[in-house]
């Protein structure tokens, strides 16, 4: 008996062998896609051994990872409460900071990240990172931030050289941020804001949108 | 009794199937645009090594997208049945250990994921829905045979 006594038998397998070489075809993609890459361009204040994040302080101790995704609001709400403290630290030396723009949330992530590591070159990333989040839109991509955006942006905190334009509107950095991505994936980042002090998590639960308990637990870590 | 059952059992294939390949094209659909966001999801229930968790990420919305389009189209129900329904198993233990370990976490089901403010976890509602899930699957690989599909 062969098979062609049974005509849906050939229907069937063809749609099935469609539907697997997609899924095949889109796994493949997703993998490659989303791969990092080391050609590259990555701004001067960045480190790969440091998760392609933005140094400040490279030299000091301890070391404090700061993961947020410039859409996403609680990283928002995570920069009023303890951005200055941050920034004091930033400023005084008392500990190396290493931020990591991450860009799960979608376009408008990538394109911000772009920026501000546009404004480190500029040696103004601290800047840039204080602007995205007061300007950051209400809904997640809504078109509202764009390269002449970013320009703009970055105009109104000083940022108004060519080569600042140059790399917004080139996005030198784009490919960079997937390498971002990739190092946080790897550091076993689930969320956003991280913050890691010598590369261990604070408490979701209390350290990070209380003030004072956020200053304990670097005191903690070591930030006098 | 047994005969009205017979009657009706082809009708209640046909909608688990809209209902378990529907949600699961769906999940996979809202996922395959945003591998970060899914291997994030994937990585907050704390259960498996970094790697294993990133490729599972990677590769699990495409393979919601394929198992749902095969169950909507009604090919290849039984096999189809059962890798959705053993998804959704294990969806629950993965949810059910999140939830016991005091996790904060969103099951990342429909695209999100990852970790949330405590408070906003919506555990319960997420295990119940992947139950019921769990049973269409199991429904369906036992009577895989109903109207409009294009198994034989």
């Amino acid at each position: 008996m062969s098979n062609s006594n049974n005509p849906d038998k050939g229907t069937r397998n063809l749609v099935i062998g469609m539907v697997a070489f997609i899924v095949l075809v889109g796994a493949v993609f997703s993998f490659i896609s989303n791969k990092s890459s080391s050609t590259a361009k990555v701004p001067a204040a960045v480190s790969a051994t440091d998760g392609y994040g933005i140094v400040l302080n490279a030299n000091a101790t301890p070391k404090i990872d700061v993961y947020v995704d410039y859409q996403c609001p609680i990283c928002k709400n995570f920069e009023i409460i303890n951005g200055g403290y941050l920034a004091e630290i930033a400023a005084s030396g008392k500990a190396k900071i290493v931020y990591h723009p991450m860009t799960f949330i979608g376009a408008e992530s990538i394109l911000a990240a772009n920026a501000a590591a546009c404004a480190a070159d500029e040696g103004k990333f601290l800047d840039m990172n204080i602007a995205l989040f007061q300007n950051q839109s209400g809904t997640e991509n809504s078109g509202l931030w764009t390269g002449d955006y970013m320009k703009r942006l970055g105009n109104s905190i000083g940022l108004k050289s060519a080569a600042f334009e140059k790399c917004v509107t080139d996005g030198t950095y784009v490919d960079w941020t997937k390498n971002v991505a990739d190092a946080s994936a790897k550091a076993n980042v689930n969320g956003t804001p991280t913050v890691k002090v010598n590369g261990k998590d604070l408490d979701r639960n209390t350290e990070y949108m209380d003030p004072v308990k956020f200053k304990a637990a670097l005191a903690t870590g070591g930030v006098k | 009794m047994l005969s009205k059952f017979y009657k009706v059992q082809p009708w209640l294939t046909l909608l688990s199937r809209l209902v378990l390949g529907g949600v699961l094209l769906a999940a996979g659909a809202l996922k395959v645009g945003n591998p970060q966001k899914s291997a994030m999801a994937v990585r907050a229930y704390e259960i498996l090594p970094i790697n294993i968790a990133n490729f599972l990420g990677y590769v699990l919305p495409w393979m919601e997208v394929g198992v749902g389009t095969l169950l909507i189209i009604g090919v290849g129900v039984k096999i189809s049945a059962a890798i959705g329904g053993f998804t959704m198993f294990v969806f629950i233990i993965a949810i059910s250990q999140a939830w016991a370990r005091g996790l904060s976490i969103d099951c990342g089901c429909f695209g999100g994921g990852g970790a949330v403010e405590p408070g906003e976890t919506k555990y319960l509602s997420e295990i119940l829905r992947d139950i019921g899930l769990t049973m269409l699957g199991i429904y369906l690989y036992r009577f895989p045979k109903g109207r409009f599909g294009l198994d034989k």
